[in-house]
């Protein structure tokens, strides 16, 4: 009966899903959106697309990350000197980036494993170390002023769609991954490696496995990104900022989760939009202040906040824990 | 030759900030293990407090000292028993509380910006502009004081840590927190103040920080990443384990500024904390910090 359960939930999730991939996707030909509304959705997708990515590694194995914009500007970088110099299509771009993010997450496998407190201040070392160096390698990134993309008003239109395909594979894969054996592996990495290892599954392996997953989704977004853009510099893709943002996004939509990080990334966007142009001076206190309240009462963030809100409406209704089936 | 003698000089010098900076750090972690991510943001405001201090007073910054350690004491007794101390049992050591004390350091750095602006400052004093002549080098007289209250701050904690009652209930609790309740020592309380202490250090690096170097409201993650070296490298047993490790980050980083071009010695910091937990995790002296 549980199996038949599961099952249902599934299905239904992945309808959901679906069903939002599909609204979205005609949105632009229906409402005639404002190019405002049309670049914001843009965006929003590619961000989605990061905080899934960045809840592989920091939610589904526990290793928080504080450095996830190395890997982020290394896929851009890369993308956009594949465009520049060799003049290749931007979807191949994309992917060179992807590969090239995904080949420097290797190049971290000796820190994989540290865990914990260890890994996370080593993830601050290696973002801050890459920021530096890759500013300071003018002829590959164009050093502090950066590098300019050709501009494809067009391309820029039609990254809407790339973009909301990404989210939207992204959103399935976070799916499949929580309910296969290899999200429980995960789990049970999580949970105690020395423990995970006893029964035969490689801490080691299962970690740089994600890890490599990850790093290639966040260069591919980051070459989305670049694309959508057109102006990439350093300080901006290497920022400290920018792996915060990962880290806000996924806590406050629920670190772990399968698609908390969806929900935290709408808000965070939306809260960023109306404080950049409000109060940008309260931008970071605000964000840190959001990140203690949610820790101490919802660890959870806005997921573990439905899932109460679900309870609260069981019982209020007078159904039975659990109900009928 | 001469050369030689300056850099050493000089990563003596720049020693005893490091070790004083380390001391809060390994304290808190020894103690609690909790890795407290609000310490750079601590020593942050430990320098804006002796350079306000200073503009507004004209209050010595050394003098400052015992001003800036009591607040920040106080910060960190705060800190403990309104957010660490509420963690679920057994999240102390996890991502919780790195991403709560996280989120003390992005206020901290946000309420740093608004009453100060982002701007860079500097601590002038008197002390500044002077230089003696040590071992045939010049070197400034406030980096001579820095080192010397570095040196004073050690023997006090050496002090206060192994020949004191409440040391020993301290290093007890290290041990062994669940032995301590049962004997009747308040582990709580001694959480509070090993806590307090330790900001209250990292406040004091801080006042050392500005009489040096100039800072604004972002300064202290590279402060942070060289203190958890020195930890790591120095081991949570004894202070000239800490005193040796921040010689051996000091020098490193003296002689890489010198070999390296003037840009790339900001990433001197990040990559020596790198290649130490890759390749030194368990210390120098075989303590494991890690578990």
């Amino acid at each position: 009966m549980t199996a038949r359960v599961v099952a249902m939930a599934a299905r239904r999730t992945g309808g959901a899903l679906l069903a939002a991939c599909v609204i979205l996707a005609v949105l632009p030909a229906v409402l005639e959106l404002s190019s405002y509304t049309h670049n914001q959705l843009t965006l929003l997708f590619i961000t989605i697309s990061g905080a899934l990515a960045w809840n592989w590694m920091g939610g589904f194995v526990g290793q928080v990350s504080f450095g996830h914009a190395a890997m982020f500007g290394v896929g851009g970088f890369v993308a956009g000197r594949l465009m520049l110099s060799l003049h290749l299509p931007p979807p191949v771009c994309w992917v060179g980036g992807a590969a090239a993010a995904s080949i420097f997450a290797l190049g971290g496998h000796p820190l994989l494993r540290l865990r914990g407190p260890y890994f996370s201040i080593a993830t601050i070392g290696v973002g801050e170390a890459s920021r530096v160096i890759f500013t300071y390698w003018e002829r590959f990134t164009g050093g502090s002023s950066g590098l300019s993309l050709p501009i494809d008003a067009d391309l820029k239109y039609r990254l809407y769609w790339w973009a909301l395909v990404l989210a939207g594979c992204m959103a399935a894969a976070s799916v499949a991954i929580r309910r296969s054996s290899f999200g429980l592996k995960l789990l049970a990495i999580k949970a105690d490696a020395d423990a995970a290892a006893d029964v035969g599954i490689s801490a080691t392996f299962y970690q740089d496995l994600i890890f490599v997953l990850s790093a290639a989704v966040i260069g591919l977004s980051s070459g989305l990104y670049a694309s959508y853009q057109s102006y990439i510099e350093p300080a901006d893709m290497f920022g400290f900022e920018r792996s915060i943002a990962f880290v806000l996004m996924a806590v406050i939509g629920g670190v772990g989760t399968a698609l908390g990080p969806v929900l935290g990334a709408v808000v965070f966007v939306l809260v960023r939009l109306y404080l950049l142009s409000s109060r940008p001076d309260l931008y970071l206190g605000l964000y840190g202040g959001l990140l203690i309240l949610i820790i101490l009462f919802e660890p959870l963030g806005l997921t573990g906040l439905y899932r109460r809100g679900q309870r609260w409406v069981r019982r209020a209704s007078g159904q039975a824990p659990g109900g009928a089936p | 030759m001469a050369r030689l003698v300056d850099m050493l000089v000089s990563a003596v010098l720049l020693a005893g900030l490091y070790a004083t900076m380390a001391y809060g750090l390994g304290l808190i972690y020894g103690v609690l293990r909790v890795v407290n991510l609000a310490h750079g943001g601590v020593i942050m405001a430990g320098a804006y407090l002796s350079w306000y201090l200073h503009e507004q007073l004209g209050l010595d910054p050394y003098l400052s000292i015992p001003v800036v350690f009591g607040a920040s004491f106080a910060l960190g007794v705060v800190l403990y028993q309104g957010l660490v101390r509420r963690l679920p049992r057994g999240a102390a050591g996890g991502p919780a509380s790195l991403l709560l004390l996280f989120g003390v350091w992005l206020v901290l750095r946000n309420i740093a910006y608004l009453l100060f602006t982002g701007n860079d400052q500097v601590l002038r004093t008197a002390a500044s502009s002077q230089s003696v002549a040590v071992l045939g080098s010049h070197v400034a007289v406030n980096r001579l004081v820095v080192l010397g209250i570095a040196a004073a701050i050690g023997v006090l904690l050496h002090l206060l840590l192994r020949r004191t009652q409440v040391g020993r209930a301290i290093r007890a609790v290290a041990q062994n927190a669940d032995s301590c309740t049962l004997v009747g020592i308040d582990v709580n309380r001694i959480y509070a103040l090993s806590f307090g202490i330790g900001t209250g250090l990292a406040g004091v690096a801080g006042v050392l920080l500005a009489t040096i170097f100039s800072f604004n409201p972002s300064s202290g993650s590279s402060e942070l990443l060289k203190s958890f070296v020195v930890v790591v490298l120095g081991g949570l047993g004894s202070i000239y384990g800490v005193a040796l490790a921040a010689l051996i980050v000091a020098v490193v980083e003296v002689f890489a500024i010198y070999v390296l071009p003037s840009y790339l010695t900001a990433a001197v910091g990040f990559i020596l904390l790198v290649l130490v937990l890759v390749l030194r995790p368990g210390g120098l002296f075989g303590q494991r910090v890690l578990s």
